[in-house]
C-alpha cells in the first residue's frame, strides 16, 4: 500500500507530489528517478509536501515518488560506535566507496556492517519470558563497549525458543524467536527505531552526579549532571568548537556522540584524525572507541541538516538503555533551527520571529527533554544518562535572539562564550557573570563525598573575589587602580590569578587540556588560601607590593601546566612555600 | 545518425587539411617562439641598466618579461589552433550544406522530425525548413497528424524548426544548432587531431 | 553534453526583479540552466529556480533591462550550468559567468563542470596543516594560513585590503617544497581600477601565466555575481584535484555576492531574516567557502582568501557574522591602524587563524612558535589596556611595568605589524621580531612560555 505520486513542483530541497493519498506524516519516500531520500511533512488532499535530504537539482516535475511505508528511522545494533554517518545515519566511508571524495546521490547503504560477525552470549534460554528492553545476551562492540542486545521497546514480549548458543553471528542472523498469542517474531542482533520518537524508560532520576570534563571553568564553576542540559552559545571565535570539543574528549561518560550540524567540513575531520590516537584519560583506550560522529556539515543538504539532531539523539538513548552515560555534543542548534527556518519558509508558514517558525521553542523544548538519567525498561536494571549540551551561534553574538532566548528556557546550564575574552586570548571564553548552573546544588554532595567537603564554600570563596572585581573594575576604569585602597586591590591580584591560574586552560597543551577533579580542588583551595592569607598579611603590615613580589604567584599560575595529575604532592607543597613566603614578608611581627 | 554524418564530415575534411594546418602551427609557433628569443636581449638590457638599483626590482622585472612571453607565445598558439579549427569547421558546414538529398537525409530528416514532435510531446505543430529541404519536409509530415509546413523558409544548413500551433513553445532542430550544441566537443576532437589539449 | 537541445517557451507571466516566470513550462528541472532570447535576438543566461504546475521561475544572470512580455523566450538547456576547463585556463581572463574576456577563444574543454559542485566528504577531506609562508610577519607569526584553509579578510570600505590579498598572492608558498601552485582571483562586483591592480600586481610578479582571473566588475551585472565565484571554485578545483595544484583563490568582495543574494530574495518575496538577508544566507555562504580543503588521496589543494567589506566596519553585521561561522578564522583590519597609515593595518585581537595550530611548530616553523605568538597576543592585550589606562590617569599614572607593555605595543605596531608592500619575510625574521617584542617584558611577566624556550630565545636588553 506504498503510496505512489508524481512530483509536481520542485524549489530546493522541498518538492510537492500528488497522488499521495496513501502517504502519512514523517513517512520516508523515494523522489524522482535518482532515488533521492525524502520525507513527508505535510499533506494536503492527495498532495505531499516532502523535505529532500540530497540535493534536488536536476529534478523534474513528473518524476515519480514512491512511499516506503516506513518513518524515518536509524538502525540500531553493534558497528554505530566509530563510525561517521551523515543526518539520516549514511555511513560516510560508505558513501565515499560509491562516489568517491565528493558526496553522490541517491545511494543506499546500511548504517553498519550486517556481514560482520560478533561473539554473542546469550543471557537468556530458552523457555524464559522477556518484555520489551530485555537484555538477550551481549556482543563486545568495541575494546570499550559492551553491546547489550535488547529486545526491542516496541516488541510485546514473549516466551523465547530457538535461542542459538554462545558463538559468532553478524547482524542479519536470528538469534531467537519470541512467541506471544501464537505470533512468533524473531529477534537479531539489530532493530530499527523511529527518529522522532523518544525511546521509552521506566523513571527518571534527579541529576546528582556531576558529568566531569576536565575542564576546570565548567566543574569547578558551573558543572553539568550526568543526564543534565546545558548550552554553550557564543559568536563566531569565541572558541565553541574548541570548547565542544574538550567536553566530547575527556567527560567521563562511556559514550559520546557528536553531531556536527551545518558546521564545517575540517572540524569532522580533525576530530576523525585526532580522536583514534587520544587516549581517553581513565581507560587508557582510544577515543574513537567511544564515539559516533553525525556530520551534515554546512554545504551538505539542508534537510538532512534537521534530521540529525534526531538521529544522534536517537543513537545516544539507545546506548543510555544499555545503562551507558552517554553525553550529546550538537553543533550547532541554531544551524539545525535554521533549517527549520527554511523548510518553514518553502511551506509558505506564518513566520514568528525573525522568520523562525512558531514551533521552534516547543521543537527545541523537545529535544532538550530527551536529556535524563533514567532506569531502562526491562531486565536486569539498568540506569543510564543522556547529557545534551547544545552550540548556539547566535547571530552578531547578540543572546537575545530566539534561537538562545528559547534555548535557556529549556536548560539549566549556560555558558556564555564572550567575544572580548577571546580577543584578549583568555580561553575558555567562557564568561563567568553571564553563565550559570542550575545543578551546583545537586552535585555538591558528590563532590563533599568523593573530593572534600569544603568544595561548594572554596568554590563560593573563589567566585565572590570574581564577582567584587567586576564592580571594583568600573571604579578602575573611572578613576585608575591606584585610588583603591590595598585589600581592594589584593582582591583584582586574586582576581587576576584565578582568571590565569584557574579559569583559562590550555586545550593544545599537553597537560594542561585535561585537569582532574583532585587537581582542579586543589588549584581552588590553593588560590583561595592566598587570598586568604593576603588579607592576613595586609593586616598585619604586609604591602601589596610585598605580596605581589612573592616568586610563589607565577608559581601559581603555571601550576596548572606544570603540574602533572600524576604529581598532585607538588601541590601541596607549593601550599607550604607560600606560607613560608606570606611569613617572610610579614616578617618578624607575625606569631605564627 | 546527425552526429556521426557530421563526424565522417570532419574527418574528411580533417584529412585534407591536416598537414596545411599543422605548418600553420608550426609556423606561429616559431613566430612566437622569435618573440621570446628576441625578448631576451631587451631583458639582458633592462637588467643591466637598473642592477644599481637593486636586485629584488630585476627579479621583479625578470619575472614579469619571462612570465608574459611564456603566455604571449601560449596565447597566440591559442589564436592560430583556432583559426585551424575554424577552417575545419567552415569546411565541414559547407559540404554539409552541399550534401545531395538522397535516402539518408532523408531518414534524417525523418528523425529529426520525430525527437522535435516528442520533445514537444504534441504533433500540432508548425514546421519551418530550408527553401532545399520544402519538398522533403513536406512529404514527410503526413505521418504527423495536424503538423503544418510553414509557408516561410528559414536560412538554414538543413533540418528543421518545429513551433507549436499556439507558438508557447519552439524546438530549433537545424542542423546549425546541433553543430552549434556539439561544438565544444567537436573543436576538442580537432585539437586533439592537432595534438593540442589533454 | 549532447547534440539535443532544450525547448524555447515564450509564454512570458511576468517580469520582477532578476526574475522571469515562465508559464505554460512542461519539461524544466530544478537548477536547469536558461538562455533568454530578447525580441532582438540577444541571449542571456539563466537558471530554474523553482519549477512546477505548470510554471517555471527563471532568474537571470545578466538582469532583465529591456526584456519585454511579448517577444522573450526561454529556452530550458537540458543540463545544469557548466564550466568547460583545461590546463589553458591558466593565463586566461573570464567574465563573471566564466566566458572569455581577453579576446581568446574558448577553452578547449577537457571536461564540463557542474559549477555547483558537490559536498566534499568530511570523511575524505585531509586535515590541512602544511604552513603557507606569505612573508607578511603579522599572518605568518601570528593568524597562520595553511593548505587548504579558508581564511577571509575582513575590511571596510577604503581600507587596503586588495594590497594585502594581492602580496599574499604573489609571496604565498610553502617553504621547501616544488609543488605546481596557481592563483584563482575572481572580482565579484569590485571597481575596475582594483581588478586590474590586481592584474597588474601578478603580472609584475611574473605570476599570472598560472593565474586564472574571473572578473565581474562593478558595471557588469549584479545578479552575475551569483555565479562568479562558483566557477572560479569550479576552476580551482579542477585545477587542485585533478591536476595536482596548489589554488590560492581570492575572491573580493563577497559583501557585493551577498547583496546580489538578497536582490534575488527580495524579487521572490521571501521572509527575510536579518537586514533583510534571506534566512539561507548562511547555508548559501556555506556552498562557497566549503569549497576550500584537502582530499585524500590527492595532491592539490583549495586554500580560499575572501575579501569582504564590512557595513560601517561592523563586524556583527550578516555577512561577516555567518562568514565567520564558516570559515577557519578571520583577519580582521582596523579603521584606527588603517587610519595611523600602518599597513598591513591588522587588528591582531580580532583576528584569529583555526588551523594555526597545526600548521606550527616543530617540523614546520619552530617549536616556540604557538608559545611566542601566544604571549605576543597576551602582551599586546595588555597594552591596549594599559594605553586605555593611560588616557585616563595619563603616562604619570602608570607603574613601571605598564610602562613596559606601552612598549610592547609601540614595537608590535612599528616593527613587527608595519612592513612594506614588497617586503618578503621569512618565518625566521618573523620569530625574531617576536622575540624582540616579549624581551621587553621582564622574564617573570612571561607566564606563556616554557622555560626552556625563554632561556634560548629571551633577548637580554
Amino acid at each position: 500500500m506504498a503510496a505512489k505520486g508524481r512530483i509536481v513542483w520542485v524549489s530546493g530541497p522541498a518538492v510537492k507530489a500528488d497522488g499521495m493519498s496513501d502517504a502519512k506524516m514523517y513517512e520516508t519516500v523515494v523522489v524522482g528517478n535518482s532515488k533521492l531520500v525524502g520525507e513527508v511533512i505535510r499533506l494536503t488532499g492527495d498532495v505531499a509536501f516532502i523535505q529532500v535530504y540530497e540535493s534536488t537539482s536536476g529534478l523534474k516535475p513528473g518524476e515519480p515518488v514512491v512511499g516506503t511505508g516506513n518513518p524515518l528511522s536509524v538502525l540500531l545494533g553493534p558497528g554505530i560506535i566509530g563510525q561517521i554517518y551523515d543526518g539520516i545515519q549514511r555511513p560516510l566511508k560508505e558513501l565515499s566507496k560509491a562516489s568517491g571524495s565528493f558526496i553522490g546521490r541517491g545511494i543506499t547503504t546500511t548504517p553498519v556492517d550486517m556481514i560482520k560477525k560478533y561473539h554473542f552470549v546469550p543471557t537468556v534460554s530458552n523457555g524464559d519470558n522477556v518484555a520489551a528492553g530485555n537484555v538477550i545476551g551481549t556482543v563486545q562492540e568495541t575494546d570499550l563497549i559492551v553491546h547489550s542486545i535488547m529486545v526491542p521497546p516496541d516488541h510485546p514480549g514473549g516466551k523465547i525458543s530457538n535461542m542459538v548458543s554462545e558463538g559468532d553471528y553478524n547482524l542479519e542472523t536470528v538469534l531467537a524467536t519470541t512467541e506471544k498469542d501464537g505470533e512468533k517474531i524473531s529477534l537479531k542482533m539489530y532493530h530499527r527505531w523511529p527518529v522522532r520518537k523518544p525511546r521509552p524508560y521506566q523513571n527518571r532520576y534527579d541529576p546528582t552526579v556531576p558529568l566531569l570534563t576536565g575542564q576546570r571553568v565548567i566543574d569547578t564553576f558551573f558543572p553539568i549532571a550526568k543526564g543534565g542540559t546545558g548550552s554553550i552559545p557564543g559568536a563566531f571565535g569565541t572558541g565553541k568548537t574548541v570548547t565542544l570539543h574538550q567536553i566530547a574528549k575527556w567527560a567521563d561518560s562511556q559514550v559520546v556522540v557528536y553531531i556536527g550540524c551545518g558546521e564545517r567540513g575540517n572540524e569532522m575531520t580533525e576530530v576523525l584524525v585526532e580522536f583514534p590516537h587520544l587516549k581517553d584519560p581513565r581507560s587508557g583506550k582510544p577515543l574513537m572507541d567511544r564515539t559516533v560522529l553525525v556530520a551534515n556539515t554546512s554545504n551538505m543538504p539542508v534537510a538532512a541538516r534537521e534530521a540529525s539532531i534526531y538521529t544522534g539523539v536517537t543513537i545516544a538513548e539507545y546506548y543510555r538503555d544499555m545503562g551507558y552515560d552517554v553525553v550529546l555534543v550538537a553543533d550547532s542548534t541554531s544551524r539545525w533551527a535554521e533549517s527549520l527556518r527554511e523548510m518553514s519558509g518553502r511551506l509558505e508558514e506564518m513566520p514568528a520571529e525573525e522568520g523562525y517558525p512558531s514551533y521552534l521553542a516547543s521543537r527545541l523544548a523537545e529535544f532538550y527533554e530527551r536529556a535524563g538519567r533514567v532506569r531502562a525498561i526491562g531486565s536486569p536494571d539498568r540506569d543510564g544518562s543522556v547529557t545534551l549540551v547544545g552550540a548556539v551561534s547566535p547571530s552578531g553574538g547578540d543572546f537575545t535572539e530566539p534561537v538562545t532566548t528559547h534555548t535557556m528556557r529549556f536548560i539549566k546550564t549556560f555558558w556564555a562564550l564572550d567575544a572580548k575574552l577571546a580577543y584578549s586570548r583568555h580561553y575558555p571564553s567562557i564568561n563567568w557573570m553571564n553563565s550559570y548552573s542550575g545543578y551546583l546544588g545537586d552535585i555538591a554532595k558528590w563532590w563533599g563525598e568523593n573530593i572534600n567537603s569544603d568544595w561548594l564554600s572554596l568554590r563560593s570563596e573563589a567566585y565572590g573575589v570574581l564577582q567584587r572585581e567586576d564592580t571594583l573594575k568600573e571604579i578602575v576604569r573611572l578613576l585608575g587602580p591606584e585610588a583603591l585602597p590595598d585589600e581592594e586591590k589584593l582582591i583584582l591580584e586574586v582576581a587576576r590569578m584565578i582568571k590565569i591560574g584557574l579559569l583559562q586552560q590550555n586545550s593544545f597543551d599537553d597537560v594542561d587540556t585535561y585537569c582532574s577533579p583532585q587537581k582542579q580542588y586543589k588549584l581552588l583551595k590553593l588560590l583561595v588560601e592566598f587570598y586568604r592569607r593576603g588579607q592576613q598579611a595586609l593586616k598585619e603590615g604586609a604591602s601589596l607590593a610585598d605580596i605581589r613580589a612573592m616568586s610563589i604567584v607565577t608559581t601559581l599560575l603555571k601550576a596548572r601546566m606544570d603540574i602533572k595529575d600524576t604529581e598532585m604532592s607538588k601541590l601541596d607543597q607549593l601550599d607550604i612555600d607560600m606560607k613560608e613566603q606570606f611569613k617572610s614578608i610579614i616578617g618578624v611581627k607575625v606569631t605564627n | 545518425m546527425t552526429d556521426s554524418l557530421l563526424a565522417k564530415s570532419i574527418d574528411k575534411i580533417l584529412e585534407k587539411t591536416e598537414k596545411e594546418i599543422l605548418a600553420n602551427l608550426e609556423n606561429s609557433f616559431s613566430n612566437t617562439k622569435q618573440t621570446l628569443d628576441d625578448s631576451i636581449p631587451k631583458l639582458e638590457q633592462e637588467f643591466d641598466k637598473i642592477i644599481s638599483d637593486g636586485k629584488k626590482e630585476a627579479d621583479k622585472i625578470e619575472k614579469q618579461i619571462i612570465g608574459s612571453s611564456d603566455l604571449e607565445v601560449r596565447n597566440k598558439h591559442l589564436l592560430t589552433l583556432e583559426i585551424a579549427i575554424d577552417k575545419v569547421f567552415t569546411k565541414a558546414l559547407d559540404q554539409i550544406a552541399n550534401t545531395t538529398r538522397s535516402g539518408d537525409y532523408s531518414n534524417l530528416m525523418n528523425t529529426l522530425l520525430d525527437e522535435s514532435t516528442k520533445i514537444l510531446s504534441t504533433t500540432k505543430v508548425i514546421v519551418s525548413t530550408n527553401s532545399k529541404d520544402k519538398d522533403l519536409v513536406q512529404s514527410l509530415l503526413s505521418k504527423y497528424p495536424g503538423a503544418e509546413l510553414s509557408s516561410q523558409t528559414i536560412n538554414c544548413l538543413g533540418g528543421v524548426i518545429v513551433k507549436s500551433k499556439d507558438g508557447a513553445m519552439k524546438f530549433d532542430n537545424t542542423l546549425d544548432a546541433r553543430i552549434q550544441r556539439m561544438k565544444p566537443l567537436i573543436r576538442k576532437e580537432i585539437a586533439t587531431k592537432f595534438g593540442v589539449g589533454n | 553534453m549532447t547534440a539535443k537541445g532544450g525547448v524555447q517557451y515564450s509564454k512570458i507571466a511576468e517580469i520582477k526583479g532578476p526574475l522571469v516566470v515562465v508559464d505554460d513550462v512542461e519539461n524544466a528541472a530544478f537548477d536547469e540552466l536558461v538562455e533568454i532570447e530578447t525580441k532582438e535576438g540577444e541571449r542571456r543566461l539563466g537558471k530554474v529556480l523553482e519549477v512546477g504546475n505548470g510554471k517555471a521561475i527563471v532568474q537571470v544572470f545578466e538582469g532583465t533591462t529591456g526584456l519585454s512580455i511579448s517577444g522573450t523566450s526561454a529556452k530550458f538547456v537540458g543540463k545544469l550550468m557548466e564550466m568547460p576547463v583545461s590546463k589553458e585556463v591558466l593565463g586566461r581572463v573570464f567574465d563573471g559567468l566564466g566566458r572569455p574576456k581577453d579576446g581568446l577563444p574558448d577553452p578547449i574543454a577537457d571536461k564540463f563542470i557542474d559549477i555547483n559542485g558537490e559536498p566534499m566528504n568530511p570523511e575524505q577531506r585531509e586535515y590541512p596543516k602544511d604552513f603557507i609562508q606569505t612573508g607578511v610577519s603579522v599572518i605568518d607569526g601570528m593568524i597562520t594560513l595553511v593548505r587548504g584553509q579558508k581564511l577571509p579578510i575582513f575590511s571596510g570600505s577604503g581600507m587596503s585590503h586588495n594590497i594585502l590579498a594581492a602580496q599574499i598572492a604573489r609571496q604565498a608558498n610553502v617553504v621547501g617544497t616544488k609543488d605546481d601552485f596557481a592563483v584563482v582571483f575572481a572580482a565579484i562586483g569590485v571597481q575596475y581600477s582594483e581588478a586590474e591592480y590586481f592584474r597588474r600586481s601578478l603580472e609584475e610578479s611574473g605570476a599570472l601565466k598560472r593565474s586564472v582571473l574571473f572578473l565581474n566588475t562593478a558595471d557588469d551585472p549584479a545578479i552575475e555575481r551569483i555565479i562568479t565565484p562558483r566557477v572560479a571554485l569550479t576552476v580551482a578545483e579542477y585545477l587542485a584535484f585533478d591536476l595536482g595544484m596548489h589554488v590560492l583563490v581570492i575572491l573580493t568582495d563577497m559583501t557585493n555576492y551577498a547583496e546580489a543574494l538578497r536582490e534575488i530574495s527580495a524579487a521572490r518575496e521571501e521572509v527575510p531574516g536579518r537586514k533583510g538577508y534571506p534566512g539561507y544566507l548562511y547555508t548559501d555562504l556555506s556552498t562557497i567557502y566549503e569549497r576550500a580543503g584537502k582530499l585524500n588521496g590527492r595532491k592539490g589543494s583549495v586554500t580560499q582568501v575572501p575579501i569582504l567589506s564590512m557595513p560601517s566596519d561592523d563586524i556583527t553585521h550578516p555577512i561577516p557574522d555567518l562568514t565567520g561561522y564558516i570559515t577557519e578564522g578571520q583577519v580582521v583590519l582596523g579603521r584606527d591602524l588603517f587610519r595611523q597609515g600602518v599597513y598591513p593595518p591588522i587588528n591582531i585581537l580580532m583576528s584569529l587563524s583555526r588551523l594555526m595550530k597545526d600548521g606550527i611548530g616543530a617540523g614546520s616553523t619552530r617549536e616556540d612558535h604557538s608559545e611566542i605568538s601566544n604571549q605576543v597576543y597576551d602582551a599586546y592585550s595588555r597594552a591596549q589596556e594599559v594605553r586605555a589606562l593611560a588616557g585616563i590617569v595619563g603616562k604619570a599614572g602608570l607603574t613601571d611595568i605598564d610602562l613596559k607593555y606601552m612598549d610592547v605595543g609601540d614595537v608590535f605596531e612599528k616593527e613587527f605589524l608595519t612592513q612594506a608592500t614588497d617586503e618578503n619575510r621569512t618565518i625566521e625574521e618573523t620569530l625574531t621580531i617576536l622575540w624582540k617584542i616579549v624581551s621587553k617584558l621582564p622574564k617573570n611577566e612571561i607566564t606563556k612560555i616554557k622555560d626552556k624556550y625563554v632561556d634560548q630565545y629571551y633577548q637580554e636588553n
